[in-house]
């Protein structure tokens, strides 16, 4: 699956509003550059994306999907992320099981002010999902 | 142990728990088959059944809705107590009123449904069999690629009726708004329910919760191999967060806790 001709994938992308989509933010105004196949979804923690959320985006077309949220400790309510910790590595072992390659989940953690580590995550995971081709779900 | 001996040593069992108890859950014979019933003090017990399995702990969940303060025994075996223990540490059911009389199953029995466990902690009648230590169904999944598997579940869930008979035979489903009703979760009107859906989204809310009881996958009239996957995310669990459900009421479900193991309730 790794001769995917200039495919440009579709990524949805699940940003916590105090930390990642700030970070996210930040890497605009900066102009730091990064692909632009993510679609961005603010939430308000990483702790809101359920397993159903993840498997509906993947559904609706995504060939990837990155939660991307604040770093341990720095939890705007403290330990929602924790759950998130736990839940998507399930989620990914899940849908490995299921044929559903593991790395089209990805949660990351990025700080408001790690613009640059955010375009970072996000180039390296449109990389990534380019490789793994379209999603067939059909 | 032969089916009489069982049931002999159980009648025995049941009289006395009957002695202390309001009632004692048990399966009764019916028309060739077996239902589960509430045996009071002084009914007639040449009736009691212990084939085929039953769900009983969703039945003591029912039971101590309607009755609270009832004092209730119930015939139990391996899946059973470990359902009424997961159900309990969820607040489901009140193990102060329950009394379980612990029914082991046979060899056979273990094999055929693969279990872990095939005995409960309370063990009152039958001899504890050894378990089979992981589920073979694992590692055939495993041996196959991403493709592979991907071809397996697609042809096995498209199969998938939607009757939600694999939910409502759970004991550790009671959820009373549930995601698989849910037209945003899974859209109504399509069958088979598309994938993935509604099996994945029931595989991720069995995580920490499955009780490896295969009551699912009996009750399936598509034949799917519903635990396969189960069993593979039990085993994960317990490797990341050394949590096996149904094993202890002290210990609380992984995913509902944080990094060090607290929760706020």
């Amino acid at each position: 699956m790794s001769e995917n001709n200039g495919y440009e994938p579709r990524i949805v992308g699940f940003l916590c509003n105090w930390c990642s989509y700030a970070g996210a933010d930040g890497a605009g105004t900066a102009r730091i550059k990064y692909p632009s196949n993510m679609r961005v979804v603010r939430v308000m923690c990483s702790g809101r994306v359920s397993p159903e959320l993840v498997l509906r985006t993947f559904r609706q077309g995504a060939d990837g999907v990155i939660v991307l949220g604040c770093h341990i400790g720095d939890c705007h309510y403290a330990e929602g992320n924790h759950r998130t910790a736990k839940r998507i590595p399930m989620l990914r072992n899940l849908l490995g099981y299921a044929g559903i390659h593991p790395d089209r989940l990805r949660l990351d953690w990025a700080s408001a002010a790690e613009g640059p580590k955010l375009a970072e995550i996000v180039t390296d995971f449109t990389e990534r999902i380019k490789e793994l081709g379209k999603l067939e779900t059909k | 142990m032969d089916e009489q001996t069982l049931l002999a040593g159980l009648r025995t069992a049941v009289a006395d728990a009957l002695a202390h108890a309001n009632g004692v859950l048990a399966l009764r014979a019916d028309h060739g088959g077996a239902v589960p019933h509430l045996f009071k003090s002084g009914d007639d017990l040449s009736d009691l059944a212990i084939a085929p399995r039953y769900p009983m702990a969703m039945i003591v969940d029912t039971l101590g809705d309607a009755w609270p303060e009832a004092r209730l025994g119930v015939v139990a075996r391996g899946c059973d107590e470990r359902a009424l223990i997961e159900l309990a540490k969820r607040h489901q059911v009140n193990l102060d009123n329950v009394t379980v009389i612990g029914l082991a199953c046979s060899a056979e029995q273990a094999i055929e449904c693969r279990c872990a466990k095939p005995y409960p902690d309370a063990l009152v009648v039958g001899q504890a069999v050894e378990g089979i230590a992981q589920d073979p169904r694992i590692a055939e999944l495993e041996a196959m690629s991403y493709g592979q598997r991907f071809a397996f579940w697609s042809a096995q869930y498209e199969k998938c009726l939607k009757c939600y008979g694999c939910r409502n035979i759970c004991p550790v489903c009671y959820c009373p708004t549930c995601a698989l009703e849910s037209d945003l979760w899974v859209e109504t009107g399509v069958l088979a329910p598309p994938f993935p859906s509604y099996h994945m989204i029931k595989a991720m809310h069995m995580v920490g919760r499955c009780i490896a009881c295969r009551e699912c996958e009996d009750a399936c009239p598509a034949d799917i191999p519903l635990t396969t996957i189960y069993a593979a995310l039990h085993r994960d669990t317990a490797e990341a967060f050394g949590y096996v459900a149904g094993h202890s009421i002290d210990e609380k479900p992984p995913l509902l806790l944080s990094l060090s193991g607290t929760m706020e309730d």
